[in-house]
């Protein structure tokens, strides 16, 4: 228990240090910033070259063919739908679970989710021969041809699993951001800087921290909490079926969902270790994002990934249980077949590497745990393209088997999707609170002593 | 919406829906585009093509597709795909002929002429533009079904590379040369030439055309100095040599499959590139129907170098090199006790062939009266002899015929280019006509034909192409194609066989015919009465007597052929005859790198050379070695192991003191220390597929008559062969033989249940059904429609099929591999070409595909073949996972394909697990010549009954749904019901065996719903319940029990 | 620490926003509707043709049936627009001198073509057959309207998807009697749906809804 003197400086300082990385000067911005910003664009460009050459030309650029129809594209949007879990499971479910430690990191896992949705949603769409006629067929729009989209595929549910997602999340997000846009607001103000006082009030929404508001607040981020965790759960089955309701051997099984959603948890969370703890060093973060968070992370990391383990693993046993032989060889085939090099590249990642989190030294060291997260997220990468790229190889008809080679475009596509994504990440970092202030004080032990408001 | 328009400038596109675009464009290209061609496309439209936009208001070209979609990104978001196109015309003809509806397609009989034979064919043309050729099913020999040539030689009528002017050289700059120029070059020559015509020849290519050869006559009577030359690279000429041998004058053998029980074929491809593969094919398949056969099946024995359609359709096939086979036939010959048979030497055959030898003799033996022995057409002539000598042994009158050969007298092939080249040397040779033929290419190498040609000093050479004769004659003539020209032809039997044109020539065009009647002074009679009097004096020696006159002659034109006119079968006595003694490697097993054969086959894309410049035969891939837009020297997996080259190598080969480099495919059963080399690829001068050096397109595979002599154009012996390290990358649409280990078990494993065979005695046994020991399901169980209890096994609606049930079935013992019907596919279907690069890349565009597995010891496999179309699953995979419902169920039970409404995920690709469906990755059009205006006229090509796909679009075979649809639509117009078989599909219609079977289910009396209740009837992955339409009748083999 | 306060007539805004973020996509939804409607760019399209042919005199006064100059219709998918020498079968004794049918003349003496607009034009990858149609009752009424009071044709119907659909889900409002298919403001006494469901059911009329009855 401290004194009321103690806790407003400790609230003094969380606000200060926090609102500092928006408020201060564009010289005080960190070296790094800068770079990274800058290779980011230069990746953010790439993708718009990228596609635009894709819709220019077709996707013959890209090194799918007539046994795959689907290869980096689909891998990418999986991919990047994965990481876009860490984010609301953080805010939502470990808030309902009132887990103190979450306060520190959710405001900047559920950007990431937001902007990895963002780089998701490119794939489905612009995969499709004729993205002009998808964007708006795959939509039940009423039309002068009176046919309606199937929906009886998978991709339609993906469409809706998606979109949901992408606005839920987005939404409870921004409901967060409010007592904290208050907060700069107000610094603003008191600074004169009219501009971005009127800028950031308007996003305020006219915020006062009043009792009522706080109340009306707290209401409606616990309904978005409880509307958004069925969906950290639902959109991976969703997109998981994708696969599971194909009869392609290696794609066609149960145990997608839960193996899915598993796995795009443990990529959701390496990804969030991977930016806040640079970013942690960067905008001096230190005493907010505190080690017993990221070592409170890297646990669920060693728990998750031990799940995919396990689903690895099953997989393996259905394959030869249901003494299918088209399943047992795509199995095989996977672990010692012509793609064999990227299956064991995704075991080593995604299950013996995570093992170092048993040790405590590992899961403090800031440096290891770096290295290790994106050794996690290739390795999910590549979890990805084994399901997708090596069952497609070699199905039902040997005559019909062909190996798969990307071709520049696929490369340039899945950079330029990262460029966008930590664009988008380093600006939020600039212009927005990038920890939840007043959750941080709500969590913090002087919450109890001192007044509970946002600002002073 | 001027983004629609084709004549805005602004996208600068030459596409045209209809005659009036084409025509303003190609008027505006012809005062701005330097372009010979396009006038004449635009008047032969004008007068040919009436009331266009009816008919070419649907088969909107590859660009015009895309003009939509191009409009369609602008406006997507605004939604207005749909809305109304560019303003368009409908020109209607000022006189209709009578009893012509626009739109209805017409059939005409007309004719080929290919390499020394003919094929009786008809032509499908809507108002005036051929858009399918198919057999004469009428015709007393051709028949139904057509080969892979005569399917494609559409192609070739509308390509735009074909030579559109008359060309003159001097040297190496080319003068302005006309027909009309031509003719009074001809006038002066002819006076020039007066009476004796001295140093005037003619080099024709192979022809059966009677008019041809009356005009022949008269040509070489009205100059008496003349000589007439004939050359084919690939003729069978040893035939004629081996029977004059045998029977003292020269005879052509007529294999009757029908009745045979017993058939050896040694080095002879009897169902691929003899004359009359396609009688043969029919009468082998008719043998071959385990189920309606009361003799029981034939049984066929193959013994060859190369891997050949016949040796992979046979029951026994041994592996041995060209060379020989006749100490082979030798000692064939002494175990069946022939009078004069020669000492066998057995040195150069191992435990297996002796067996083989010793198993084949009993069976035949034990024929004797239904046996027949055949020999290829490159075997030297006493092995053509001793065959026929065999043949007499084996007292086979019933199964081979012997007919008089028409033209017996004339020296080989060889022998004569050889003696017109020593002239030409000489400087005997002032005026030289080649009617057809490309000597300057295909020529044997030692002769030197280029440099003999610069010796003439007049040379004028017909052909479709301008190509590398072309170059070194002084005139070049613009041939007309044979839907261009009046002709006639005998095909192989003898059979009189008319050709009509189907259309103005396109290009100014003409026939050989009309080339020599200028020689004659007959420059004024029409070419039609010139074939028409041949035909009244034909018809006048017919021994049935046919009457002439009107009546006859129009008869003869609508049927295409004359009846009852075929050649009289002989049965000529065996003379006695001495074998040229053998040489040192042919009793030697094993010879070393140096003494190595080389066997020169004709080539299934290009027969020999002259289709070169045809896509869809460039990528149609060979059955055998799944190869496309190539050729390659075949070698036995050992041999490669033993001389150390290795697959997808650059090797070189020395043949002889010549020298050339081509890449190393390591053909599995081909021959070994045998070394095959299919001729006709490596053009210079072919065209902008083919290969054209002035364009800077380069060659389409090797060219290998650089190191064919004129001493041995077929089998040549002493030929080494280094790989030189560098490698090549072939484009194969399946390559499995260097696939790992673990794969190839797979595929072992797999084989059984996606190939279902079985040996006739097993078959036999009764109450046999192939899918009893399989885990599949009975086919009768699939097909019968579901009752309550079933259908709600399903989450959905199951369809009723009350109407039709359209169904099909491919028999596996009728299919030899002909690859026919992929490109009678591609024609019907509008499908495209994707280029080498792309096949390469995996994304060839064929609707139907045949299926090709190796079986066993690589050095000498048995072949697993399956022609995969659409299955038209029931329960179809690929339609509930399309998410805006591209891809849907008829209330037939078709599997319907919107490409309108396709917007291309490709998810309907990955649950297909046929791998039927194909996606258009790219325009596929999107090779230069596109743009250029002179291609315009491909798009006449297009069959207007089917929907050109845009890039990004999903396509599969629809069981030729527009076929269906309009024979429908005419069945309940007249108001009666559809009769079975009165529907066919294309690649049915192109089966020269009958192995694709179509109709519908329902109808309880059809064949096909009789097939699949047969005992050989089996879904192909039925496990998955997918409950195709389409059924294979499992292959029934007959193996010998002794090797079996 | 001041608090920031928006100066009270920016109270005034709320509602006009409010009023925006209500009312603009409905708005543009409509507009959007309304503007892409065949009924707003389609219907009515009314090119100007080379010779001024007047259906309303040939059809409507002097009673001409359809199948006098398209021929083809019952037979081919193609109504084939007739050749100028079906013209000349009257135009050789009847107003020979006629300015307006100069064009027509020229062309039937030199053979040449005229070069009609087309009006009626559905997309390329449409397979429609008008002999499937005609031979089944459906009158050209039904789809090209009242031609018998056209000067110039126009474009009648929508020809969509959706209006193909609606006629062959519910034939039995636009079947009659096939003999009178060319009949002009055909009017049948009685109930026309339940005529034309007799008509159905006596020629087996069924119409198809398969994509591949008109997409192949």
């Amino acid at each position: 228990m401290s004194s009321p003197a103690e806790a407003t400086e400790y609230f003094q300082h969380v606000t200060d240090t926090v609102c500092d990385i928006v408020e201060r000067p564009w010289r005080r911005m960190p070296k790094a910033w800068y770079v990274a910003l800058a290779i980011s664009l230069c990746g953010a460009g790439l993708l718009l070259i990228s596609l635009t050459k894709l819709v220019l030309t077709g996707i013959g650029i890209w090194g799918n063919n007539n046994t795959e129809g689907w290869a980096w594209d689909i891998t990418n949007f999986v991919f990047w739908i994965g990481i876009g879990h860490a984010g609301t499971l953080i805010s939502a479910i470990l808030f309902l679970m009132r887990q103190k430690w979450r306060t520190s990191i959710n405001r900047a896992a559920e950007a990431m989710t937001i902007f990895a949705v963002i780089c998701a949603g490119i794939f489905p769409l612009f995969h499709t021969g004729r993205p002009w006629f998808a964007a708006y067929w795959l939509l039940p729009l009423p039309n002068d041809m009176s046919i309606w989209p199937q929906f009886r595929s998978p991709l339609m549910w993906d469409v809706f699993a998606v979109s949901t997602y992408l606005t839920i999340s987005a939404l409870f997000w921004y409901v967060g951001l409010v007592p904290d846009l208050a907060t700069l607001r107000d610094r603003f103000v008191a600074r004169g800087l009219n501009v971005r006082a009127a800028i950031y009030g308007a996003l305020a929404l006219g915020w006062r921290g009043s009792a009522r508001q706080w109340h009306r607040f707290e209401k409606a981020y616990l309904i978005l909490a409880a509307l958004s965790t069925p969906l950290v759960l639902s959109v991976h089955s969703v997109v998981s079926f994708d696969f599971a309701v194909g009869q392609t051997p290696g794609w066609h099984t149960t145990i997608f969902p839960p193996y899915f959603v598993a796995g795009a948890i443990f990529s959701g969370f390496a990804m969030v270790l991977t930016l806040m703890i640079p970013a942690r060093y960067l905008f001096g973060l230190k005493e907010i994002v505190r080690v017993d968070h990221i070592e409170a992370m890297c646990k669920i990391l060693l728990a998750t990934s031990m799940m995919v383990g396990f689903a690895y693993g099953t997989e393996f046993f259905i394959a030869w249980y249901s003494g299918n032989p088209y399943e047992q060889f795509t199995f095989l085939n996977r672990a010692f077949g012509p793609f064999a090099w990227a299956y064991w590249t995704m075991v080593t990642c995604n299950v013996i590497v995570p093992q170092a989190f048993w040790f405590k030294r590992c899961r403090t060291n800031p440096y290891i745990i770096v290295f290790l997260c994106i050794l996690v997220n290739i390795g999910m990468w590549f979890e990805r393209f084994v399901i997708i790229a090596t069952s497609l190889t070699r199905t039902w008809i040997p005559s019909s088997w062909h190996y798969y080679q990307p071709t520049f475009w696929d490369i340039s596509t899945l950079i330029g999707s990262f460029g966008l994504f930590f664009t988008l990440f380093l600006l939020f970092m600039r212009f927005l609170p990038a920890v939840a202030m007043f959750e941080v004080k709500f969590a913090s032990d002087h919450a109890h002593a001192g007044p509970a408001t946002a600002h002073h | 919406m001027s983004s629609l328009n084709p004549k805005d400038g602004k996208n600068g596109d030459t596409t045209w829906r209809g005659l009036s675009d084409l025509v303003a464009q190609a008027k505006s290209e012809a005062d701005g585009v330097e372009d010979a061609g396009d006038p004449a496309v635009t008047a032969y439209l004008e007068q040919r093509v009436p009331d266009h936009d009816e008919l070419f208001g649907d088969p909107l070209s590859r660009r015009r597709f895309i003009q939509i979609m191009g409009a369609s990104i602008a406006l997507s978001s605004a939604g207005l795909s749909a809305c109304r196109w560019e303003e368009d015309h409908i020109v209607p003809e000022s006189h209709r002929p009578e009893g012509y509806i626009p739109g209805v397609p017409k059939r005409y009989a007309t004719a080929m002429e290919l390499g020394g034979t003919a094929y009786g064919l008809v032509v499908t043309a809507y108002d005036g533009r051929p858009i399918k050729v198919d057999g004469n099913a009428d015709h007393p020999h051709t028949g139904r079904g057509s080969t892979a040539f005569v399917q494609a030689s559409l192609l070739e009528l509308y390509d735009p590379d074909r030579s559109r002017a008359v060309e003159r050289h001097e040297g190496t700059n080319s003068l302005p040369a006309t027909w009309t120029s031509f003719e009074e070059e001809i006038r002066g020559l002819v006076k020039k030439l007066g009476q004796s015509g001295e140093g005037l020849r003619v080099l024709s290519e192979a022809t059966t055309s009677p008019t041809v050869a009356a005009l022949r006559r008269d040509f070489l009577a009205r100059f008496a100095g003349a000589r007439w030359h004939e050359y084919e690279p690939l003729s069978r000429d040893n035939e004629r040599a081996g029977t004059r041998m045998a029977f003292g004058r020269a005879m052509r053998p007529h294999l009757n499959l029908v009745g045979a029980k017993v058939i050896a074929a040694f080095d002879a491809d009897l169902l691929g590139d003899h004359p009359e593969s396609l009688r043969l094919s029919r009468d082998f398949a008719a043998g071959r129907d385990p189920d309606d056969n009361a003799a029981g099946m034939n049984r066929l024995y193959a013994v060859e170098s190369a891997f050949s359609i016949t040796g992979a359709t046979c029951d026994h096939r041994l592996p041995l090199r060209s060379e020989l086979i006749k100490p082979f036939l030798i000692a064939l010959e002494a175990k069946l006790g022939g009078t004069g048979a020669a000492a066998p030497s057995m040195a150069a055959f191992d435990a297996k062939a002796q067996k083989f030898l010793n198993v084949l003799a009993g069976d035949l033996v034990q024929n004797r009266g239904r046996a027949v022995v055949a020999v290829g057409a490159r075997q030297p002539a006493d092995v053509h002899a001793l065959a026929a000598r065999i043949n007499s042994v084996l007292a086979s009158d019933s199964t081979i015929t012997y007919t008089a050969d028409p033209d017996g007298d004339r020296p080989t092939h060889t022998e004569d280019i050889v003696q017109l080249v020593a002239d030409m040397q000489r400087g005997a040779v002032s005026t030289l006509l080649i009617l057809g033929g490309n000597p300057v290419y295909d020529a044997p190498a030692d002769l030197g034909m280029a440099a003999a040609l610069a010796k003439v000093a007049t040379s004028i050479h017909l052909s479709s192409y301008s190509d590398e004769t072309s170059a070194a004659c002084t005139w070049h003539l613009p041939r007309a194609h044979y839907l261009e020209s009046w002709g006639d032809a005998r095909t192989f039997d003898g059979t009189y066989t008319l050709g009509q044109p189907i259309l103005e020539p396109i290009f100014g065009g003409r026939s050989a015919i009309d080339v020599m009647k200028l020689f004659l002074g007959k420059g004024d009679v029409p070419t039609e009465q010139l074939v028409r009097e041949t035909f009244e004096a034909a018809a006048k020696e017919l021994p049935t007597g046919q009457t002439t006159g009107d009546t006859a002659w129009r008869r003869a034109l609508h049927d295409g052929y004359v009846a009852r006119s075929a050649a009289q079968g002989e049965k000529p006595a065996i003379q006695p005859f001495t074998l040229a003694p053998l040489g040192a490697t042919q009793s030697k097993a094993r010879v070393s790198n140096g003494s190595l054969e080389v066997v020169f086959t004709s080539n299934t894309a290009t027969f020999d050379g002259r289709f070169a410049n045809n896509a869809w035969l460039q990528e149609v891939p060979d059955f055998l070695t799944k190869m496309t837009w190539d050729n390659a020297a075949l070698i036995s997996p050992r041999t490669a192991a033993d001389l150390g080259v290795a697959h997808e190598e650059i090797a070189e080969i020395s043949l002889g003191g010549r020298k050339m480099q081509i890449v190393v495919y390591v053909m599995p059963g081909q021959a070994p220390l045998s070394i095959a080399l299919a001729l006709g690829q490596g053009r210079k001068r072919a065209g902008r597929v083919g290969g054209l050096d002035s364009e800077g397109v380069g060659s389409v595979g090797f060219d290998t008559y650089q190191v064919r002599s004129s001493k041995a154009p077929f089998i040549a012996t002493g030929a080494s062969i280094d790989g030189t390290g560098k490698k090549y990358r072939l484009s194969l649409t399946v390559d499995h033989y260097n696939l790992e280990e673990r794969g190839q078990q797979a595929i072992a494993e797999r084989l059984p249940d996606l190939v279902k065979e079985e040996d006739v005695e097993a078959y036999k046994k009764p109450g046999y059904s192939i899918v009893a020991d399989a885990h599949t399901p009975e086919i009768a169980t699939l097909t019968v429609p579901r009752t309550a209890d079933e259908a709600n096994e399903s989450l959905y609606k199951e369809h009723r099929y009350d109407g039709h049930r359209w169904g099909m079935t491919t028999d596996l013992s009728k299919c030899t591999g002909c690859n026919a019907c992929i490109i009678a596919c591609q024609a019907e279907n509008n499908v495209p070409v994707v280029g080498k690069e792309q096949v390469w890349r995996n994304r060839e565009m064929h609707w139907l595909r045949i299926d090709r597995y190796f079986k066993g010891d690589p050095d000498d496999p048995q072949i697993a073949r399956q022609p995969i179309l659409c299955q038209q699953c029931e329960n179809a995979p690929c339609e509930q996972v399309c998410p805006v419902g591209a891809t849907l169920h008829s209330d037939e039970g078709l599997n319907d394909m919107a490409y309108n409404r396709c917007v291309g995920t490709r998810y309907c690709l990955n649950n297909c697990p046929y791998r039927v469906r194909r996606f258009n990755f790219l325009r596929w059009d999107w090779y230069k010549e596109i743009d250029d205006p002179r291609a315009k006229v491909r798009s006449l090509l297009f069959n207007p009954e089917v929907t050109v796909r845009s890039r990004g679009v999903m396509e599969k075979c629809t069981f030729c749904v527009q076929r269906i649809q309009n024979v429908k639509i005419q069945a309940k117009n007249a108001g009666r019901p559809i009769e079975d078989g009165e529907i066919t599909t294309a690649c049915q219609d192109a089966c020269p065996t009958g192995a694709i079977v179509f109709g519908d289910i329902n109808d309880k009396r059809s064949k096909v719903a009789a097939l699949r209740l047969g005992p050989r009837a089996y879904n192909m992955l039925a496990e998955l319940n997918t409950r195709p339409r389409n059924a294979f009748l499992a292959r029934i083999r007959n193996p010998h029990p002794e090797l079996g | 620490m001041a608090r920031f306060e928006f100066p009270q007539w920016t109270e005034s805004f709320k509602k006009w926003v409010l009023l925006l973020m209500a009312g603009g996509p409905v708005y543009l939804v409509a507009l959007w509707a309304y503007g892409l409607r065949p009924e707003t760019i389609r219907i009515g399209y009314q090119p100007k043709q080379p010779v001024p042919y007047s259906h309303a005199l040939h059809v409507g006064e002097l009673g001409l049936d359809c199948r006098y100059c398209h021929t083809t219709v019952e037979k081919s998918a193609h109504a084939a627009i007739p050749p100028a020498q079906f013209c000349m079968n009257c135009h050789t004794a009847i107003r020979t001198d006629s300015a307006v049918l100069q064009p027509v003349r020229e062309a039937f003496a030199a053979d040449a073509t005229l070069k009609w607009k087309r009006v009626h034009d559905v997309p390329d990858y449409v397979f429609f057959n008008h002999s499937a149609h005609v031979t089944r009752g459906v009158g050209c009424e039904e789809c090209h309207g009242r031609i018998d009071r056209m000067e110039e044709v126009y474009q009648y119907a929508r020809l969509t998807m959706g209006w193909c659909l609606d006629c062959h889900r519910d034939p039995a409002p636009h079947l009659r009697p096939p003999e009178l298919v060319t009949q002009m403001g055909y009017d049948p006494p009685g109930d026309r749906r339940e005529l034309g469901r007799q008509i159905a059911a006596n020629n087996r009329i069924n119409p198809p809804t398969n994509c591949s009855t008109c997409h192949r």
